[in-house]
């Protein structure tokens, strides 16, 4: 148990287990009832191609995620440029297979690998910077690697990368689900060691945790590469995933900025809090997106939605689940008063 | 060698753009601690509002640069007030997050008004220019340099040598201090984002004469502001104009690199911030912040 | 032999007897009006392509006006009426793959209509692939699509290397005949084929490529690539990217002194906002066009020339004749349709068999696709802005306006 931490009443945390239990067995079982076998036996078909689109997107940035959690939420370094690890990752697959024709799993261990890598160069040069200055030099990395990668002749430059395809939503839902509760379970893991309290130590007091003798250079860079390496992981599973890797859809800005929403507004520094993120917010951005004609709205209905959520519910989602705080009018009125002018 | 000239001048030109784009963007962070996403959004509304008062009362461009200021000011002094405020104590991830729902709200609504249309500002003297020994200089583009350089004076003036001015510099040093002091944080707060917003307003104005608008031509602004306030540093406004005029330089030459293909210009921007913040955080002239 | 005919006629005389007589102009036989087909579209309906997108769905819009005023698309003896259901992909091309998945799956359409761009079209052709549906694009010309043996798209434009081509074409018949190119390039994938096909075609004609050079597709400003295309003193200066670095270039021309007898963009020029953004700096640019309103292609079927420009004008009160973007995306539309109704069914096996040996003249011009599935037997034409006017200057064919070569200086316009 986590010093802190709160428990709710027995019932309760019988209850709230039960669901949980229930949304896993879910998960984990109802796309099997798609595969041709099953259904000739008789099973109802329980998910569809879209379901498998959309839960694959979130377990997809579940991982991501929690990988940005890991350097942003527990270390107090929030990176703005993640998104180059999944790009690279994307990359180091799309390369592997469509110029190289090295089969997908080989391909696919390289990438968490390739990213770590460059996670440590990066980690070694960027994070004896603080606060706003780590937050732009990452910012600077994750765009100039996108630009750099989309002129070079070998990585496809601007036309991209095609990759065979490979028809199976089951095989690429089961990947990102794995990688997304080896990326929860690396969280949980690191939470209940010294690496995880000299993390949370570094984020509270950086100096004082060197006093008491964190090696705080080589904690950050470890973490730095654990999140690369997260990050890279899912990066190479959407490449074959998606067959077509460019800058345009592996670097993109935009899904930069939505990951480290996800974990805030899902509660930085938590385990689950990420998880909850990344489900509450994709499944609202695909809802909103599928408006047809009207999307305009459901955009400026999503930035307001963003707003309040940041102002009034800081320590994200999660914190209603842990106990320590029920959503009332007294809590938001509490969060206000802690940030305003 | 005239060709290497031109593109120097060309540089410094582009820069003068930067310049007025990041003049209120790095008065609001190194203030405020804000990072404002939406920046990039309040330059194109001043574009659009140029473009408005051109075409449909044939208002000179950079007449119309006043105008833009007062009604950026105004929309500023709201959004500080009604909505930023709120976060304005929590950590700098946060006001980050904040803005960039905020840009996503306000393009959207540019989206909704003026529709996907590209609209330019073409005044009669835009050819015009000043061509002398192989080089030549546009004179709205001279003017856009200028017009920069102006409002980095009046920005300065401001803090230094105004009440107001004082207050956003006590505020910037110590908030609790300042508030100590009598001065109402809310208020000046907002002053100052305004303030911000203003110089982002006539940014725009002088941006609409050479580049088309539409509603989300602002993002690639706040890229680029974030990369002039990290080269020449914040705290100073000395520091927004040496990192605006170098970062035009760098984009302009690094088009012109030979070997590399100019397609990596962008890049080669990108890399050299990221190497200025390795090698000396604070940039040019920046106060230690 | 006789005999077993009489069935079936008596069976469609039975049908046309009983049915409610809905209303139709022109001699059909058919009569029974049958479930609706669902076409599918994501289109860019707001970011950073949200002007294209919407041209993109004016053209789907004006067939689907059309079709159902018709009764619908013919199967055997029953007219389907039609349906397009639309998304908005955000100009992004991953959430254009899910919303298309979205289309199939929750919003059952039968077919797909292609999106805006060719990084959405890339993405989007293998959802469709991996569905096993077809998909008709008229939007994204990169070849690098077409490529990749994909079986379920189909491309009814003619493909990037194509674009300015023509205008090489046009070139190497004026005079004085102009000898030097500078290109200029937006580093995507489309921008970069156009470039490549000129560079590679120009010298066949004699004209030598003195400059290329590519920029970022979101470069803050091109002026000092324009500036050094002015030092190697080209008579042509082209740009391949899309409309707001064409409009941006022509700007920093007019500014730097950069003077040419052609100036070719491709993309741009043709939309109605190039001319009302650069007023009458627009004015002697020429483009390689898809489509311009003075082709003289004689339709199997759908409206002629003509009465396709009134249609456009007359449904969306515009005093413009449509641009390409618009009749290339119904183009789209029609090659669906008669391809179901070649195949007689909407199985999507039937139909994409049926658009892969598709041959047939449209106010668009030839839609049949290659092997690959991408349309290269329509030709490219040419256009030049005249007074604020498009004309089409070449191949002389189609022309009604002749070239005003060569392009005068800035300083005396």
């Amino acid at each position: 148990m986590i010093a802190g931490e709160t428990r709710l009443p027995r019932p309760i945390r019988i209850a709230v287990l039960a669901v949980g239990a229930i949304a896993m067995l879910y998960v984990l079982l109802a796309p099997l009832t798609s595969l041709d076998a099953a259904q000739s036996a008789g099973l109802p078909l329980l998910t569809d191609r879209l379901w498998f689109r959309i839960a694959t997107t979130v377990a997809m940035f579940v991982v991501t995620a929690s990988g940005w959690n890991i350097i942003g939420g527990l270390t107090g370094y929030a990176s703005f440029g993640n998104i180059a690890f999944f790009g690279l990752g994307a990359y180091t697959v799309g390369v592997l297979v469509a110029n190289q024709h090295w089969p997908f799993p080989l391909a696919l261990l390289g990438a968490p690998v390739i990213a770590a890598a460059f996670g440590l160069i990066v980690g070694l040069a960027l994070l004896r910077l603080r606060g706003h200055y780590f937050a732009v030099a990452t910012l600077g990395v994750g765009v100039a690697v996108g630009e750099v990668v989309n002129n070079v002749p070998s990585l496809g430059a601007s036309t991209g990368l095609f990759l065979p395809i490979v028809r199976s939503d089951l095989l690429f839902f089961y990947l990102m689900l794995g990688a997304a509760l080896i990326a929860v379970l690396t969280t949980w893991v690191i939470l209940r060691t010294r690496f995880g309290y000299g993390l949370l130590a570094i984020r509270e007091n950086e100096e004082a945790a060197a006093v008491i003798g964190v090696n705080t250079t080589f904690y950050k860079v470890a973490a730095f590469c654990v999140a690369a390496a997260l990050t890279g992981l899912a990066g190479g599973i959407f490449a074959q995933w998606n067959s077509f890797v460019n800058q345009e859809n592996v670097f993109a800005v935009s899904d930069n900025v939505q990951i480290i929403l996800m974990a805030v507004v899902g509660g930085a520094g938590t385990v689950l809090g990420p998880v909850a993120g990344a489900v509450v917010l994709e499944l609202i951005i695909q809802t909103l997106a599928g408006g047809g004609t009207s999307s305009v709205y459901s955009q400026v209905g999503l930035g307001v939605l963003l707003m309040i959520c940041v102002i009034f519910i800081p320590r994200g989602v999660i914190d209603f689940f842990g106990g320590r705080s029920r959503l009332s009018l007294g809590y938001l009125r509490q969060t206000l008063r802690e940030t305003s002018a | 060698m005239s060709q290497f000239t031109q593109q120097v001048i060309l540089g410094l030109l582009l820069g003068g753009i930067y310049v007025a784009v990041a003049l209120g963007f790095s008065l609001v962070w190194g203030v405020l601690n804000i990072v404002n996403l939406a920046h990039g959004a309040l330059v194109i509304v001043g574009s659009y509002l140029t473009w408005a008062l051109f075409t449909r009362f044939h208002i000179d461009p950079f007449l119309s640069l006043p105008i833009d200021a007062g009604a950026l000011f105004v929309l500023g002094y709201l959004l500080q007030r009604g909505v930023i405020n709120h976060i304005i104590r929590a950590p700098l991830l946060f006001t980050f997050l904040l803005t960039f729902g905020l840009n996503l709200v306000l393009v959207s609504l540019l989206l909704l008004i003026f529709t996907a249309d590209f609209r330019s500002v073409t005044p009669s003297y835009s050819g015009a220019g000043l061509h002398l020994a192989g080089v030549t200089i546009p004179y709205i583009r001279l003017a856009g340099l200028l017009v920069a350089l102006v409002m980095a004076g009046i920005l300065w003036a401001i803090l230094n040598r105004t009440r107001v001015g004082a207050g956003i510099l006590a505020v910037g040093a110590d908030r609790d201090a300042a508030q100590l002091v009598g001065i109402d944080l809310r208020h000046l707060y907002a002053i100052t984002f305004a303030v911000g917003a203003a110089f982002a307003g006539v940014a725009g104005g002088i941006i609409s004469t050479f580049q088309s608008i539409t509603p989300t031509a602002g993002d690639p602004y706040t890229l680029q502001a974030f990369a002039v306030v990290i080269l020449g540093g914040l705290g100073r406004v000395s520091a927004t104009v040496a990192g605006g005029l170098l970062f035009g330089l760098i984009e302009v030459l690094g088009q012109s690199l030979p070997g590399l293909g100019s397609g990596y210009a962008n890049a080669i921007a990108f890399v050299v911030l990221v190497l200025v913040l390795v090698v000396r955080p604070r940039g040019l002239l920046g106060r230690l912040a | 032999m006789r005999g077993k005919r009489i069935a079936p006629i008596l069976a469609g005389l039975g049908l046309l007897l009983t049915a409610c007589g809905t209303a139709n102009n022109g001699g059909s036989t058919a009569t029974s009006s049958g479930a609706p087909i669902v076409f599918g579209a994501a289109v860019s309906l707001t970011g950073a392509q949200s002007k294209e997108g919407g041209l993109t769905k004016q053209g789907y819009d004006l067939w689907l006006d059309w079709i159902n005023q018709k009764g619908g698309i013919v199967i055997g003896n029953v007219k389907h009426p039609v349906q397009i259901k639309y998304e908005d992909d955000q100009s992004e091309a991953n959430l254009s793959a899910t919303l298309v998945q979205k289309l199939i799956t929750d919003e059952k359409a039968q077919f797909i209509l292609g999106p805006y761009g060719s990084a959405a079209t890339a993405t989007d052709a293998i959802v469709a692939e991996k569905n096993s549906i077809p998909m008709v694009e008229a939007n994204g010309a990169a070849q690098a699509i077409f490529n990749k043996g994909y079986k379920y798209t189909f491309g009814v434009l003619s493909p990037a290397n194509k674009y300015l081509t023509g205008v090489i074409d046009m070139a190497a018949t004026l005079s004085p005949k102009p000898t030097t190119l500078a290109m200029l390039a937006a580093n995507d994938n489309f921008s970069v084929e156009v470039a490549k096909a000129v560079e590679d075609y120009a010298p066949s004609k004699g004209i030598q490529v003195v400059f290329s050079k590519q920029y970022p597709a979101a470069a803050p400003d091109v002026s000092g690539l324009v500036s050094q295309a002015k030092a190697t003193n080209p008579d042509i200066v082209m740009n391949s990217g899309h409309l707001a670095e064409a409009i941006a270039i022509n700007k920093a021309a007019k500014q730097l002194g950069l003077n040419a007898k052609i100036f070719a963009y491709s993309v741009g020029p043709s939309t109605p906002d190039f001319i009302s953004a650069l007023g009458p700096d627009a004015n002697y640019v020429y483009d390689g066009s898809q489509w311009t309103p003075q082709v003289k292609y004689t339709p199997s079927f759908y409206l002629s020339v003509a009465d396709y420009v009134k249609a456009y004008e007359q449904k969306y009160s515009s005093s413009e004749p449509p641009d390409y973007h618009v009749a290339e995306s119904t183009a789209a539309c029609l090659a669906f349709q008669k391809a179901i109704e070649t195949a007689g069914s909407l199985d999507p096996g039937k139909v994409r068999d049926a658009l892969a040996s598709l041959d047939v003249m449209t106010f668009f011009g030839q839609i049949k696709f290659d092997s690959r599935g991408i349309n290269i037997y329509k030709p490219m034409v040419v256009e030049q802005i005249q007074n604020g006017t498009h004309y089409t200057v070449f191949p002389a064919s189609v022309a009604n306006g002749k070239p005003q070569y060569p392009t005068p200086p800035w300083s005396s316009r």
